[in-house]
Order: structure tokens, then C-alpha cells, then sequence
């Protein structure tokens, strides 16, 4: 080996010598490769009457239609006011409910009954959403202890309801699902940020004569502000889509009620209207990364925290 | 704390007995199916279970699992389980290890490369039309390749591994090993903790999943059990069907009660959630130790 290596020299070794490193990032790399670049060029099938015998390079071009059409159809348009409605609402309920539930359970003993009631919290954080669908139709079932129950009020003569085919209904229980299967597991990050905070601060507020509620004031919740914005900014790319799996799990011939991943699926993937429904996913796409990246602007600028 | 006062000791009380009942609420409903599953079907029609059967009875399972499709379906979850859990920590984990080194000419290109899909995406079209080019649309391998790479659990294994003390791996170096031999022999051993976390994970979301089948599969032979479950939640078809071979079945071997399509639904929950929730709370401390380690390196 020469005393004086040029540069290309040096890498060229370094490139021999590493080999079967190259060899080990080689599935990841070819994975990536395939599934998450090669449909990419798919997108401008947003830009093309897609047909699927004739394939993307013979499809006709036709410009903006799909994309002009998002605002015309009615479908498609309402799909967007709902997903945007639904996204809303669902942060409201779910980002505070496990900060809310972490300071509940932070007060309890370290000992079998905070772990229990740890552990138990979780449970509908393992079940699939289809599952958890599952056990709301049985819940509420006609002959299901929700209406057992009406009926143990209100005496034998109340009707049994179906509340599952009630439109009003519909999205109070895609929120209280949401909240009811993640809200234990989300209690974790913020038991942890707890945990991290500096006892010596508790102290000295008690020294101070400060009371038990001022403290989680003063120290606990800015204690995890910085926990919570992040968690935040990641929802936030979420705001345009919508948990698919929930919403499409819960629809049935009395529910009138789409959201845009919903509309993707029945007009692509059942009736083969790729290119409006390709046209519509890709402004979701492109909407939830402007909001992720400008929520993380808003917040680098007002707090320093941010998740770039 | 060094004093309580008497409103903080109110407070607990009324603390200890609201999360009982957030706890109860988080579970009845789940303990609720599990009673219909296992009470006697015509018992059942009118309601009125809680916690408990009233007349305790197996042959609801009994009839769900003499079902050829359900059988079918049980055997492609498990074998997706165990096939996809495997090939995504070989994947992962090889990555992982190679990013640990140092002097990798093109390292943090290639992590660029890794990280712009975190980003950008095609959405659900563009990724079907790609599948069905390449074959992989009603193909097992569509459980398996497309998620088997994550970044986020590439990066958690690195930094434990960071955690392995160097001079192993160099002793084993100057006796002539090679990279891959002491990923083998060395890392792969001390880094059974998070590789059993990741596995877990793993297997859980496959586990789970359904919407590959819903999205790209149409193969019947395919079906997964999560996917029959949605079937009979959601198409009047495949109860009408489950009915009509339990009827059978049910003469066939005897069986003295009836099956209702309420029967059916319960123990089919009962059958895709059981494994899961039998075992989570064995591993939930890694879980959370997974979740705390994602949380201090993000």
C-alpha cells in the first residue's frame, strides 16, 4: 500500500474492504427500491385515462381532468370535507384522552394495581381494527348488552335499536373507538416523560408550599409539552388520512358516510377508475406532507421543537 | 410526597375507583364476546350475557373449526406470521448491523435513500397497478416482501447495537473472521433481547393485518383469518355460507344445538383475538421497553 493514497484510491479500498457490508444493506436497499420507488412513477397515472391493458406508456394524457374532477363530483369533494371533519375531531379527542389517562394512572402506587390497571388499559391496543369493528356490532347489538341494558331501564316495552344503522351516530363512535383502542397504549410515551422529570423540582415546589394540582401544572405538563408537540406533528401529516380500516369496517348499506382512503378503494381498486382514484390519493399525499411540514415550521419557530 | 392532605386523600380514592372503571369499560366489552362465544347458541339469541356463559358450550368453535376456509385461513395467518416475522428481522437486522460501521463508502446516501419513502409515497393506485405488473398481486409473497424492510426498526436495532461493546467484534477480527461471520456469531447472539422485541411486533402486525388481503388478494386459498372475520362482519354471503356448512356439519356429527349467525360471529372474534390477547400481557414489558427506546432516540 502506497504511504500517499489519493482519494479515489482510498475509497476504492474502503469499498473492497467493506464488501459484505454492501451485501448486508443489499435487501433493504432492493426492497426499498421496488416497493416504495417503482410505484412512484404510478402517480401520473393522476394525469392519464389509465387503461390497464394498454399500460402507462400507451394510456392517453389528459392533463388536469382527474384532478379538476375532485372538485366537481360530489363524492369525491364531500369525501375530502368528511375526511378533513373526521381528522379534526378525532385529534381533539384522542391527543389529550392519554395525557389526561397518564396523570390518572402517574398518581396510583408503583405495585400490582398500577400495573394492572396498566396492562389492562392496553388490551385493545393488540386487537386488529377489523376485531375491535367486530366486537362493536356485538356490543350493540339488538340483542347485545347495550340494549340489554336500555331495556333493564326503561322496562320490557322499550324497542331494541339498532344504533349501528343510525347516520347521526356514525362518527361519535369512529371517535369513541379510536380513543377506546389507542388511549391506553398512548399513555406509555407519557408515563415515560413523566418518569424522566426531575424529582428535585417536586421538591422544591413543596418547599415552596405549592399543592399537589399546581405542581402537575407548573412542573408535570410543561415536564412533557415537549413529548406531546412532537406526537402532535405526527398526527398532524394524519389530518388528511383517515384510518381507513375503522372507517371501512364501520360502514353499512344505512351509513352514508366516505372518506377519501374510502373512496380510493371502491372506485380504484373495485370499479377500476384508477387514474381518479390515483388523482385523489396523490392530493392526499401531497396535502398531509405541506401539514406535517408547516405544523413543523409553526412549531420550530414558536417552541424549538420540531421533528426535522 | 411528605404530607398528603385530606382533599389529596379524597382524590385518591375517587382516582383508584375511576380507573377501575376506565379499565372496565376498556375490557367488558371484549370479556362480553368471549361469554357469547362460549355460551349455547339458541341460549344466547335473546341476549342478556355479561361477564360469564350461562350455559357453557364448545361447540360453537367446534362447528366454526371443522370449516374448510376457516381451517385454510388459520393455516395462511400462521404461516404469515412465522415466514414474514422471520425475513423482515433478517432484513432489518442485516441493514442494521452494516450501518453500525464505520469507513462505508456511500453510507449516508444510502440512508437518504432509505429515509425519503418515510415522505413520499405513491398512495394506494400506483402501488396496486405495481403489484399486478409484478405478479404479486394473489401471490403469498405479498404478505411477506412489501413491509419486511422498516426504517424505524432498523434505526432501534442500530442503536442497541451501538450498545455492544466494540472490542468483541475486534478480537474476532484478527483472527481472520469476516463481517458477516461475526454479525453471526457475535451480534446476533447479544442482541436476542431486541431482536425478540422486534419479532413480536412483527408478528403481531402481520397478525392483524387484513387490508393486503382486502387490497391485492382474491385467491380464496389466501384468505387470512382477520380477512374471513371482515367476510362475516360485512357480507351477508360468507355468513350465509358459514351457516349453511355449521347446519350441516352440525347433523353430521350429532350436535345437539342450534347455530345462529350471532354463534358464529363471537367464537370467529374470539378465534382471531385469542392468541394475541393471551399472550400480550407476558410481553407488553417489551413492548414498552421498544416503545420508551423508539421515544428517547427519535
Amino acid at each position: 500500500m502506497p504511504i500517499v493514497e489519493t482519494a479515489r484510491a482510498k475509497t476504492w479500498r474502503l469499498m473492497k474492504k467493506n464488501k459484505w457490508i454492501y451485501l448486508l444493506m443489499l435487501p433493504s436497499i432492493a426492497l426499498t427500491f421496488v416497493f416504495a420507488y417503482l410505484p412512484m412513477p404510478g402517480i401520473l397515472t393522476s394525469f392519464q385515462d389509465y387503461n390497464m391493458f394498454k399500460g402507462m406508456m400507451k394510456s392517453p394524457w389528459v392533463g388536469l381532468k382527474h384532478i379538476r374532477a375532485i372538485f366537481e363530483l360530489p363524492l369525491m369533494w364531500g369525501s375530502i370535507l368528511n375526511t378533513l371533519k373526521l381528522s379534526l375531531l378525532t385529534i381533539l379527542v384522542s391527543f389529550p384522552a392519554p395525557i389526561i389517562l397518564a396523570l390518572l394512572i402517574n398518581e396510583l402506587k408503583n405495585g400490582i394495581f398500577k400495573r394492572t390497571i396498566q396492562t389492562l388499559s392496553y388490551l385493545p391496543y393488540f386487537l386488529s381494527w377489523i376485531a375491535v369493528v367486530g366486537i362493536t356490532y356485538s356490543f350493540f347489538d339488538v340483542y347485545g348488552p347495550i340494549n340489554d341494558l336500555r331495556v333493564a331501564i326503561l322496562g320490557q316495552d322499550a324497542q331494541r335499536l339498532m344504533f349501528l344503522s343510525e347516520q347521526k351516530l356514525f362518527i361519535p363512535f369512529l371517535l369513541i373507538l379510536t380513543v377506546w383502542k389507542e388511549v391506553g397504549f398512548g399513555t406509555i410515551v407519557y408515563l415515560a416523560a413523566i418518569t424522566s422529570i426531575d424529582p428535585s423540582l417536586y421538591e422544591a415546589a413543596y418547599i415552596d408550599g405549592a399543592n399537589r394540582l399546581k405542581m402537575h401544572f407548573y412542573i408535570t405538563l410543561p415536564g412533557i409539552k415537549s413529548t406531546a408537540i412532537i406526537l402532535l406533528i405526527f398526527t398532524m401529516g394524519n389530518l388528511f388520512g383517515s384510518n381507513f380500516e375503522l372507517v371501512y369496517g364501520m360502514q353499512n348499506a344505512f351509513i352514508n358516510f366516505d372518506v377519501i382512503s374510502t373512496v380510493v378503494f371502491s372506485s380504484g381498486v373495485q370499479q377500476g377508475n384508477y387514474s381518479a382514484a390515483a388523482a385523489i390519493g396523490f392530493t392526499q399525499g401531497l396535502v398531509a406532507f405541506i401539514l406535517t411540514f408547516t405544523v413543523n415550521q409553526i412549531s420550530k419557530k414558536v417552541s424549538q421543537i420540531s421533528i426535522w | 410526597m411528605h404530607y398528603e392532605s385530606v382533599p389529596y386523600k379524597i382524590f385518591k380514592v375517587f382516582n383508584a375507583a375511576a380507573l377501575i372503571l376506565i379499565v372496565l369499560v376498556m375490557i367488558f366489552p371484549y370479556l362480553n364476546v368471549m361469554a357469547y362465544a362460549f355460551n349455547d347458541a339458541k341460549d344466547s339469541q335473546f341476549g342478556g350475557l355479561t361477564f360469564f356463559p350461562r350455559v357453557w358450550s364448545l361447540e360453537n368453535f367446534k362447528l366454526l373449526l371443522q370449516n374448510k376456509d376457516i381451517l385454510n385461513a388459520a393455516g395462511v395467518s400462521v404461516l404469515r406470521v412465522i415466514f414474514g416475522t422471520i425475513f423482515a428481522l433478517v432484513v432489518q437486522f442485516s441493514c442494521a448491523y452494516a450501518f453500525t460501521m464505520k469507513d462505508v463508502p456511500g453510507k449516508s446516501a444510502i440512508l437518504i435513500f432509505l429515509i425519503i419513502p418515510m415522505y413520499f409515497g405513491g398512495g394506494l393506485i400506483p402501488v396496486y397497478l405495481l403489484y399486478s405488473k409484478i405478479r404479486i398481486l394473489n401471490n403469498f409473497l405479498v404478505y411477506i416482501l412489501p413491509l419486511s424492510f422498516s426504517l424505524y426498526n432498523m434505526v432501534i436495532i442500530r442503536s442497541y447495537l451501538y450498545s455492544i461493546p466494540e472490542s468483541l467484534a475486534e478480537s474476532a477480527k484478527l483472527d481472520g473472521a469476516n463481517d458477516i461471520l461475526i454479525m453471526l456469531k457475535i451480534y446476533v447472539p447479544l442482541s436476542l433481547p431486541i431482536l425478540s422485541v422486534m419479532a413480536l411486533w412483527s408478528a403481531v402486525g402481520h397478525w392483524n393485518d387484513w387490508t393486503t388481503t382486502l387490497y391485492f388478494v382474491t385467491d380464496r386459498k389466501l384468505y387470512t383469518l382477520q380477512y374471513i372475520l371482515m367476510q362475516i362482519l360485512k357480507e351477508s354471503e360468507r355468513m350465509a355460507k358459514l351457516m349453511e356448512e355449521a347446519l350441516i356439519a352440525g347433523r353430521r356429527l350429532n350436535l345437539k344445538q342450534q347455530i345462529t349467525p350471532q354463534a358464529i360471529r363471537s367464537a370467529e372474534i374470539i378465534l382471531t383475538t385469542l392468541p394475541i390477547v393471551l399472550v400480550y400481557p407476558f410481553l407488553q414489558k417489551y413492548f414498552v421497553k421498544g416503545i420508551s427506546l423508539g421515544a428517547v432516540k427519535e
